[in-house]
């Protein structure tokens, strides 16, 4: 791994996960804008495929948080297009996963993270949304603030080391078995490709919408 | 396994220009369009529901209107009757009127024929007792029945009205009275001697008396005086018998 091309642009390296990442991103945009580009009353197949995805999104967050659930949507729907394809991506001959790089998995648990603060605070305000640390009972707020960071931080390695134990072991396999043997390890990458993307997609929506409805539970409590 | 704060910094400025371009360009379309159809759908269904109820509203007075007009159609129908019941009993009626004169009708007609038939078996009757009579006088007939009729007519002449008496006795104040005697069988002189008598009696002028034989007369006589004629025949008799039948003509 440590062979992979990278670049720098003065102090900014920028290696092949980012390179992955905005090959990512152009592929993502570029389905988006020909789904987009003619949408019609009485859809196409293209056109239902896309709204069919975005709509069993919709409902997935909606369920979760049925109050804020179009605020955060695009959050969490954008996290599992790229984790899902992020994830894919290693299936391809010389191309890695980017959430094999502890980096990319780190930032966008560090993004969940301040998301959770960023829509808890403007749902709620920064009073109210401070005081559901002190809930139930202020001898409770270092718990609090360790459960931020360790379940942020269980966020980024728990994707990290699902796919990177992945990629190795299909390629530990590959080597010492031969040609035919990884083609279950490869049916077994994708569910867990599918899987990992849904779990990280559903915790951040659980603890955005755990953010922004913590006062409500505590006034109905 | 180790951390680039580039790789880290450049991911998150990555996934937030993601964000940013698909909310641009996939979600917001995306969802617009839905919202935009749904809008649609529920215009469709709110202007089928309000059809549905104008529907209905039309349903419900057609069914009305349907059951006033049965109501209508009933209380013409029973007037109908009414009225046909009441014309059925007037021509009833009038029939019953109409047969009852014709019976009255055909009643009389039945008595007259009757009645008709009854004169026509009299007359018929009349008829054959006229002819049985006269074929039965005819050989019945003889001088011994002509002798006693001689005798009935010098008893009639004994016996006539008075008028008749002096009509004969003044008759034109002639000076001598022709009597023409016709009898069917010849008299006797005895007969004529006694008619002579008597009829010299009853006429105050000179009588000249003629004896013929009329056989025709089957028995009896007839005398004619001027413009007398006494008859004491069976033929007179039978022709006043037959004159009966003529009355019932």
């Amino acid at each position: 791994m440590e062979n992979e091309f990278s670049f720098a642009i003065g102090p900014v390296v920028v290696g092949a996960s980012i390179l992955t990442t905005w090959g990512i991103m152009a592929v993502i945009t570029l389905i988006a804008w020909l789904s987009t580009r003619r949408l019609e009353m009485l859809p196409g197949s293209l056109q239902t495929m896309v709204e069919g995805i975005v709509v069993a999104i919709d409902e997935a967050v909606t369920a979760v948080a049925p109050e804020h659930g179009r605020r955060i949507m695009p959050f969490i729907a954008t996290l599992w297009l790229f984790l899902i394809i992020a994830n894919l991506v290693g299936l391809i001959p010389e191309l890695h996963s980017p959430t094999r790089d502890l980096s990319v998995t780190s930032a966008l648990a560090v993004l969940v993270f301040f998301s959770v603060h960023w829509f808890g605070i403007r749902t709620l305000g920064w009073k109210k949304y401070l005081h559901h640390y002190l809930t139930p009972s202020p001898i409770l707020l270092p718990f609090h603030i360790i459960s931020e960071f360790t379940r942020t931080l269980a966020l980024a390695i728990r994707l990290f080391g699902n796919m990177m134990s992945l990629e190795m072991a299909a390629m530990l396999i590959l080597l010492v078995a031969g040609f035919l043997a990884p083609i279950p390890i490869l049916m077994l990458h994708i569910i867990e490709a599918l899987v990992q993307a849904y779990i990280f997609g559903m915790l951040a929506l659980i603890y955005l919408a755990g953010a922004m409805q913590s006062q409500q539970l505590n006034s109905q409590e | 396994m180790e951390f680039n704060i580039s790789t880290f910094a450049l991911e998150i400025i990555n996934f937030l220009i993601l964000i940013w371009i698909l909310q641009r360009l996939f979600y917001k379309p995306l969802l617009d369009v839905i919202a935009k159809r749904k809008q649609f759908i529920d215009q469709s269904l709110a202007d089928a529901d309000t059809v549905r109820k104008q529907a209905d509203e039309q349903r419900d007075l057609y069914e009305n209107r349907l059951m006033l007009w049965e109501q209508e159609k009933q209380t013409a129908l029973t007037a109908l009757h009414q009225q046909l019941d009441a014309e059925r009993r007037t021509q009833l009626d009038r029939l019953t009127a109409d047969l009852e004169q014709e019976k009255q009708k055909a009643k009389v007609t039945l008595t007259r024929q009757q009645q008709e038939h009854q004169q026509q078996a009299e007359k018929q009757a009349l008829q054959n007792g006229a002819r049985f009579a006269a074929m039965l006088l005819q050989q019945s007939a003889g001088p011994e029945l002509e002798a006693r009729l001689i005798t009935l007519l010098i008893n009639h002449l004994v016996t006539l009205p008075e008028a008749c008496k002096l009509c004969l006795q003044t008759l034109g104040g002639k000076k001598s009275v022709p009597v023409k005697v016709s009898s069917a069988y010849p008299l006797a002189p005895e007969q004529q001697q006694l008619l002579e008598q008597k009829l010299d009696s009853l006429i105050d002028s000179q009588v000249h008396f003629q004896y013929a034989r009329d056989a025709g007369l089957i028995a009896g006589l007839s005398i004619d005086i001027g413009a007398w004629v006494l008859n004491a025949n069976l033929k007179h008799e039978l022709a006043g018998f037959a004159e009966i039948t003529h009355d019932f003509e």
